[in-house]
């Protein structure tokens, strides 16, 4: 399974390989009390969540209250042009209330708004190659097709610019990123993807039980790419990136895991009790070389 | 709750009419637009071309009322009651001495069940006295209230002054055969089909399905092309579970273009059957929906097995047949397949042994719960099965209410507000009366009233002549007896005198509810407020939300002063008050499940994790698709070594589709594994390995499973 691999791949990989990564979060204009405290409380969990969320390979700003203003966003986009290189990644998480008037998508912040093309603009300058935007707006759909651009990837909370009510994206994006639930294949990474999907799961999971009409779409266009965006790591995944000393374990281990991908891909051409005898091979061999692995990490804790 | 629908019941020949004919005009599409001419059109079926001319009749002659009924016939017939009844008023404002225009008035609305029916009937009649069928809609209505003696007067009005009127002598015959006489009133049917289409129509809506599919075979028997005999019959065989048959019925209707709305439906909702998964024991068959089926069946079929079990004890005997019990997540579904019709407002429907409900996944979450709705409906399947369908409606409906809280105290439906307001106005009504709450409501809200009525009156005859009095006057009314004659026998009291204690008994309950009622209803959102305040004044919100409680201890809806209380005390960090609320919001049935999960929580952190459990395994009942309730269930049935549950619990979880599939399948290989079910353990660390690879807890217990490692 090539999503197996991709985050294998990113766990394992030493950090100057693919770089530092850059989050930034904004929490944009509540309008109301309610949404204000509700937008702020989310930053603040996110923020928590990131700069906790493993290795040391992350530089992690927030705005939000006083700082939720386009000359704030765009300065901290503007410094993100200057610190990031090329191998880093950016992250760019939008929370709050969006507009959209048919022809341009608009961020609300204190006092003038952000475009989607203003902030494309801004996003163009930053030399990163991989840059991940999720915007958890109302009405975020819209920005789409100002953001596109190769090498980035665009979350919206919803599916065009006409889904114009407050959002519940965003609350179980931030959620996601402190349930374990969401880490979907066990690495202890939750990628993007992961978090996308947790939270696409759970927005349409309450509209339905709700017996309400769904109000919002969250869209995706490229989950492969997405996957390849860790956004938090937690247990030992996170040293074990940093830390080329078990190499060969290390690659052993990678070298089951691309065989119990490639057996997966034979599974329908296969006999049942072939397939399943392969694998359990595989999986069990794969668990020795991790519990192999994990007593080498006891025995020299230091190396880690 | 038996309910059935009432066909528009086009039973009467066409009442003469007293217009003066105007002159012919042309019509544009070269037809003279006459009467006689759309009348014509629609002897022809060509209701389309019908439909022009009349409203090319009424455009040319505004000012004439009988074209404007009788093109309200027209839409009476095709489906659009709504259409209809607009131009009868259009006839009337025109002509308000227009009989006719009241007459089928007050059919549509008996078709409605609306009581203001006989209100246009009894105008008919005071414009002309002749009007016989007003007097067959009277009678028909007062049947269907189940008042046998006024039914049988108004037929004899309508006899005589028309001694051939059909309607009048089919509802003599219904008469006779409701009452299990041998009736000397059918022959002189003589073998009118519009006549035997009524009288199963009466069957049917007496719950006497069997009898009434043969009078209704009896109809299209004598009239082979009278559709809607064959709509209904299609209908009644589809309650009664017999859907081949059914679908004949039906596409003989559809084919011959009587597609009313039940017709067309069903057809429907029989095409979406292959969507649902059947499981039978020897004395169920249970059809669930297939997206759902694998977490609901554990608990259904357990269910319904646990109340026949309790049933059979109870009302000593045992069914014949299996119980089919169906399970709709769709409600409209659910209501089509109930009465034809979307827009239901019943959350379970029984037809003799047949019983059709919603599935949880069809009610907003907390709004139902469907184990007490699983045995109200089974109470009526025994119910009906001991009487041979002569039960009357209150008495079935009653003990079904009865039974939902008589094994589970916090399970039936709580004393609403709109009961409160009832028993405050005076609203109940006398026990020799009841059934018309049900069938011809006079006031919103009527119905609910009514079943907490009913349900009332069965729990005060238990508590009062014993448990064992429900049964013995369910044999009474086995022997098709009237509910005066039976109270009166077995509780040895005249029916006033009955009602006289009842309602003192009910007075004395809810005496501190009702009179406080108003202080209630304003002083709980003033509750609700200060508890929103940004500093709230904890100690004043404790004592009035308890003030509130003792008022209204069964109020338990949005707003409840259980849960605000709890909130607070909580905000101001002591856990045991906020226990002691969320304990006292769960005894007296709340269905929200937050406070449910916060009561688990603190029972757990108390070290009272069995009684965790036991508050969790309440919203089993309530919402057994929440997919945080199954892990949570599971893991304090583990810690209390209850590990069959904990392996339940886990696959349901998984049925659930979780976005965590790996770690549902590790936490069931981990409970099978407690259960001692080891080949099934690996077989699930096994799924979980496939899905993730690289999770470690699993890779542990594969390893421990396998025999290598340690346990993890």
């Amino acid at each position: 399974m090539k999503k197996a691999l991709a985050t294998v791949l990113l766990a394992t990989l030493p950090a100057a390989l693919h770089g530092a990564t850059f989050f930034l979060t904004v929490a944009g204009l509540g309008g109301e009390p309610d949404y204000e405290q509700r937008f702020a409380l989310l930053a603040t969990d996110a923020d928590k969540l990131l700069r906790t969320g493993g290795g040391t390979d992350r530089i992690v700003t927030t705005l939000k209250g006083a700082d939720e203003t386009r000359a704030k966003m765009a300065a901290a986009l503007t410094k993100l042009a200057s610190d990031a290189k090329p191998p880093d990644v950016i992250v760019l998480m939008m929370i709050g209330h969006g507009t959209f008037d048919g022809a341009e998508y608009k961020f609300n912040l204190v006092g003038p708004d952000i475009s989607g093309t203003e902030l494309a603009g801004l996003l163009n300058k930053i030399p990163a190659a991989r840059q991940l935007v999720v915007d958890m707006t109302s009405a975020s759909g819209g920005i789409t097709p100002a953001l596109k651009r190769d090498g980035r990837t665009v979350i919206t909370a919803t599916k065009s610019g006409g889904e114009k009510n407050a959002t519940l994206f965003g609350r179980y994006w931030v959620e996601s990123l402190r349930d374990p639930s969401a880490d979907t294949d066990k690495n202890e990474v939750v990628t993007a993807l992961e978090a996308y999907k947790y939270a696409q799961t759970k927005t349409a999971a309450f509209f339905t039980d709700q017996k309400r009409l769904a109000t919002e779409h969250s869209q995706l266009e490229d989950p492969q790419r997405a996957n390849a965006f860790p956004i938090v790591r937690y247990g030992t995944a996170a040293a074990v990136v940093t830390n080329p000393a078990k190499r060969a374990l290390v690659t052993k281990k990678e070298e089951i895991e691309n065989k119990i991908d490639a057996l997966k891909y034979q599974k329908d051409l296969m006999a049942p009790e072939d397939y399943r005898r392969q694998m359990n091979a595989l999986l069990l061999d794969l668990a020795r070389t991790q519990s192999e692995i994990d007593k080498r990490n006891a025995r020299w804790p230091l190396l880690l | 709750m038996a309910i059935v629908a009432l066909t528009s019941c086009l039973c009467f020949a066409q009442a003469p009419r007293k217009a003066t004919t105007p002159p012919p005009a042309a019509s544009s599409a070269g037809n003279p637009t006459t009467l006689k001419a759309a009348e014509d059109l629609w002897k022809a079926g060509e209701f389309e071309s019908a439909n022009n001319l009349f409203k090319a009749l009424v455009a040319a002659y505004p000012g004439n009322a009988d074209y404007r009924v009788r093109w309200g016939q027209l839409f009476a017939e095709r489906f659009a009651p709504g259409e209809a009844v607009k131009l009868y008023q259009e006839a009337l404002e025109i002509d308000p001495k227009n009989a006719l225009a009241y007459l089928y008035t007050a059919d549509v609305l008996a078709a409605e069940f609306n009581p203001k029916a006989a209100e246009a009937a009894d105008k008919a009649l005071e414009i002309d006295p002749k009007l016989y069928h007003a007097y067959e809609i009277k009678a028909r209505m007062a049947l269907e209230d189940d008042n046998h003696k006024k039914a049988a007067e108004e037929a004899d009005a309508a006899l005589k002054i028309e001694p051939t009127a059909l309607g009048a002598i089919a509802i003599h015959t219904a008469l006779d055969l409701l009452a299990d006489r041998e009736s000397s009133w059918a022959p002189k049917l003589n073998n009118r089909a519009k006549g035997f289409e009524l009288i199963a129509h009466l069957l049917v809506l007496n719950r006497r399905y069997e009898e009434g599919i043969v009078w209704y075979r009896k109809a299209i028997a004598a009239e082979p092309t009278l559709w809607t005999s064959h709509a209904q019959l299609g209908v009644n065989l589809m309650r009664l579970g017999r859907e081949a048959e059914a679908r004949v019925e039906l596409e003989v209707s559809y084919d011959a273009h009587y597609r009313d709305a039940a017709t067309v439906n069903t057809l429907k909702l029989m095409d979406t059957y292959k969507d649902y998964e059947t499981f039978t024991t020897p004395t169920t068959i249970l059809k669930l929906h297939k997206k759902e089926a694998a977490a609901l069946r554990p608990y259904f079929e357990s269910e319904l097995l646990r109340a026949m079990a309790v049933f059979e004890k109870k009302y000593e005997f045992k069914l014949t047949k299996p119980v089919q019990l169906e399970v709709y997540p769709n409600h409209e579904d659910f209501a089509v397949r109930t009465m034809g019709l979307p827009g239901l407002g019943a959350l379970g429907v029984t037809f003799n042994d047949v019983v059709a409900m919603d599935s949880p996944s069809g009610r907003t979450p907390g709004e139902f719960h469907w184990a007490g709705t699983l045995w109200h409906e089974l109470s009526h399947v025994y119910m009906l099965t001991l009487t041979n369908y002569r039960v009357p409606r209150w008495f079935t409906e009653g003990v079904a209410v009865h039974e939902e809280s008589a094994t589970n105290a916090d399970w039936g439906d709580r004393m609403t507000p709109n009961i409160v307001a009832a028993i405050r106005d005076k609203k109940l009504l006398p026990v020799a009366q009841i059934d018309r709450g049900f069938v011809h409501p006079s006031y919103p809200g009527q119905v609910i009233v009514s079943y907490y009525q009913a349900g009332r009156i069965c729990d005060y005859i238990a508590q009062r002549w014993g448990e064992k009095k429900l049964l013995d006057i369910a044999k009474q009314f086995a022997k098709n007896r009237p509910t005066v004659d039976v109270l009166r026998e077995q509780l040895g009291m005249e029916p006033e005198a009955f009602d006289k204690d009842f309602l003192a008994e009910v007075d004395k309950e809810t005496a501190t509810t009702v009179k406080n009622f108003e202080l209630f209803t304003k002083s709980l959102g003033e509750l609700n407020k200060m508890a929103r305040e940004a500093t709230p004044n904890t100690e004043e919100i404790i004592k009035k939300g308890r003030e509130l409680e003792a008022i209204y201890p069964d109020y338990v809806e949005a707003g409840t002063p259980y849960v605000v209380v709890a909130q607070v005390c909580m905000k101001k960090g002591d856990k045991a008050c906020a226990l002691t609320e969320y304990e006292k919001y769960s005894r007296q049935g709340g269905r929200d499940s937050a406070p449910i999960f916060e009561l688990s929580k603190l029972l757990d952190e108390a070290g009272r994790k069995k009684e965790a459990a036991a508050a969790l395994e309440r919203l089993l009942y309530i919402s057994p698709l929440d997919q945080q309730l199954h892990p949570k269930l599971a893991e304090l049935s583990l810690a209390t070594g209850d590990a069959p549950k904990a392996v339940r619990e886990y696959t349901v979880q998984l049925a659930l589709k979780p976005i965590d599939m790996a770690g549902s399948y590790y936490n069931l290989a981990r409970a099978l594994n407690a259960q001692g079910q080891k080949d099934k353990a690996r077989e699930e660390a096994f799924n979980a390995l496939e899905a993730a690879p690289d999770f470690r807890p699993a890779q542990k217990l594969l390893l421990e499973l396998s025999g290598e490692g340690s346990k993890p």
